[in-house]
């Protein structure tokens, strides 16, 4: 036995005060946590996802450019693959088209109808955009394609945010 | 367009640009034949998903026509299908397989049968994986194009 006796009093004071002390910070952390969460959240809006194409390589004409991002959907999480239709303008401006027809939302292709070069084509009816991604009167789609906000680092394209055209 | 509400909700409300029908046939086997079968039926998910993506205005695609390989009215059930997409103001249905035996079939079925070869997708990285179903997606496109363009207007 030690010299130094707990008495049966100090015993139940001091577990007491334990386990009370483990029910308070099991009931306040989840609180905390709570009222603190918009600080710890990651900004969602400001995710760029970074493309295998250098800036460097871009031309006046538009190229096909592959990237892939995690996306949840509902169920599991799936390696999505997207494409953007991206360029520079003649002032050097990158411009990142999505390639989602706004008519009924096939994919578009780059000058692959002959008889009208030099524009979006959506194979499915017919649809055309002219290179700034504008509708072509006349054919089905009514609005024009949405474009992605771009952003440049250590040379490397990034795409961002997908918004309605003008917006970007 | 898939079989699902919220793609068949965007159907019904713009069925007259949607004249096509696309239907996997995929067959099924407990016999020897049991992992070839199912190599096809990953492979023509991934193809036939990859389709409906690149010309979603145009082509509804049908959930998977199933069958076993040793299936006696298999022609029948399919034709009966076909039959039931047509009276519904379809021009188009085109049937996707890997399995040889359509081939057999092709002119009793009076579709547009594509036949294409599966890849055993289990073996390869999923960059190439990639890359070969992009190509074969084109070819297939291209058939599709083809059909649309000769059709009397």
């Amino acid at each position: 036995m030690s010299k130094h006796n707990v008495s049966r009093r100090q015993f139940l004071n001091y577990t007491l005060t334990g386990v009370g002390g483990f029910m308070a910070a099991g009931m306040l952390m989840p609180m905390v946590r709570f009222a603190i969460d918009p600080v710890l959240s990651a900004d969602k809006g400001g995710d760029y996802v970074a493309t295998k194409q250098k800036v460097g390589e871009l031309t006046t004409e538009p190229t096909r450019v592959d990237f892939s991002f995690k996306q949840v959907d509902g169920w599991y999480e799936s390696e999505e693959t997207n494409t953007a239709w991206v360029y520079k303008t003649d002032d050097g401006k990158i411009v990142a088209l999505s390639p989602i027809c706004k008519h009924l939302g096939c994919t578009v292709g780059w000058n692959t109808d002959k008889t009208n070069p030099n524009q979006f084509f959506c194979p499915c009816h017919y649809g055309r955009y002219t290179k700034d991604g504008m509708n072509v009167k006349g054919t089905p789609p009514v609005s024009p394609l949405d474009v992605f906000d771009t952003k440049e680092k250590d040379g490397i394209l990034y795409l961002g945010q997908l918004k309605p055209h003008g917006e970007a | 367009m898939k079989w699902t509400a919220k793609d068949l909700d965007m159907y019904m409300q713009s069925k007259e640009y949607v004249d096509t029908v696309l239907i996997p046939l995929v067959p099924l086997s407990f016999k020897g034949q049991m992992k070839q079968t199912g190599s096809m039926n990953e492979f023509l998910t991934i193809l036939s998903l990859e389709i409906e993506k690149q010309m979603k205005g145009r082509i509804l695609l049908l959930p998977t026509f199933h069958y076993f390989s040793d299936e006696m009215d298999k022609v029948e059930r399919l034709k009966g299908w076909v039959n039931e997409v047509k009276e519904n103001k379809f021009e188009h249905v085109f049937l996707l397989t890997s399995d040889f035996e359509w081939k057999k079939e092709e002119r009793e079925l009076e579709n547009n049968l594509v036949w294409i070869p599966a890849i055993p997708l289990e073996g390869l990285e999923i960059e190439q994986a990639r890359e070969m179903i992009n190509q074969q997606v084109l070819q297939i496109l291209d058939i599709f194009s083809y059909n649309w363009k000769n059709e009397k207007k």
